[in-house]
């Protein structure tokens, strides 16, 4: 899995479930790549910037 | 809560409600219609308003169905395909990776929710970038992440594929992402 398909899938989790293969190969990659851990750690940051931004 | 205190209060809200409406409808006149009528029902309701939710998050339920009621009057406009256009465009963050698909510049560290958005400036920084995203790329997100809808929801009221709505949801993220970064929501602390 390259870090580009990482970041569609990181996306994709939030609306749509995965299935359970690319959830786990998804785990694979971002133990092992430091950039698409923080790419994760930005969307929950602006999800939770969505959150506080309607309440 | 008097009628008047809690009138004043709900008015206060008058500016986020219109900036949530105006991403959602981008007709101003509409919003404008949209969100008075939202606050005429907030106040013909207040007995309704328990508070077990802040009055932000309860005006915003009600902005909701007023909006789905506007989009619902002008026949329901299903985006048409054709005019998503480049907003279905993958391929315009390519240039974010490399030739074996890794990061060019891996992604700077935000830290964790709290910390990051402890820095000040971020809604106004948000706000800004909301305001850049093209109109149905902004409609779709604000519907996903400001009306909370489910991704069937969506996909049912404006008439787009599950494909369509990861790709456009995808480049929200991704346009945000980029917009916070390079208008100084860094993970410095």
């Amino acid at each position: 899995m390259s870090c580009k398909q990482a970041s569609r899938l990181i996306s994709q989790q939030e609306d749509f479930p995965l299935p359970g293969w690319k959830r786990l190969l998804l785990r694979l990659h971002l133990a092992a790549c430091d950039g698409c851990t923080r790419f994760a750690r930005q969307i929950a940051v602006l999800r939770e910037a969505m959150a506080r931004y309607r309440t | 809560m008097t009628p008047a205190e809690f009138a004043t209060a709900a008015e206060a809200h008058r500016a986020y409600l219109m900036r949530v409406a105006v991403l959602q409808l981008r007709d101003r006149d509409t919003a404008a219609d949209v969100v008075q009528d939202t606050l005429v029902a907030a106040l013909a309701g207040q007995a309704s308003f328990t508070g077990r939710s802040t009055l932000k998050t309860w005006l915003t339920g009600i902005l909701k169905h007023k909006i789905v009621d506007a989009i619902r009057q002008r026949q329901r406009q299903p985006v048409a395909l054709a005019t998503l256009g480049d907003e279905l465009d993958l391929d315009d963050f390519d240039s974010l990776f490399n030739d074996r698909g890794a990061w060019d510049e891996p992604p700077a560290d935000w830290g964790d929710p709290e910390s990051a958005l402890g820095r000040g400036q971020f809604i106004s920084i948000l706000d800004l970038c909301l305001d850049r995203l093209p109109p149905n790329t902004a409609r779709v997100f604000v519907m996903r992440e400001v009306m909370e809808l489910e991704s069937d929801e969506i996909c049912k009221e404006l008439a787009i594929t599950a494909n369509n709505l990861w790709v456009i949801l995808y480049r929200a993220r991704m346009s945000l992402r980029m917009c916070l970064e390079q208008n100084g929501f860094t993970g410095a602390a």
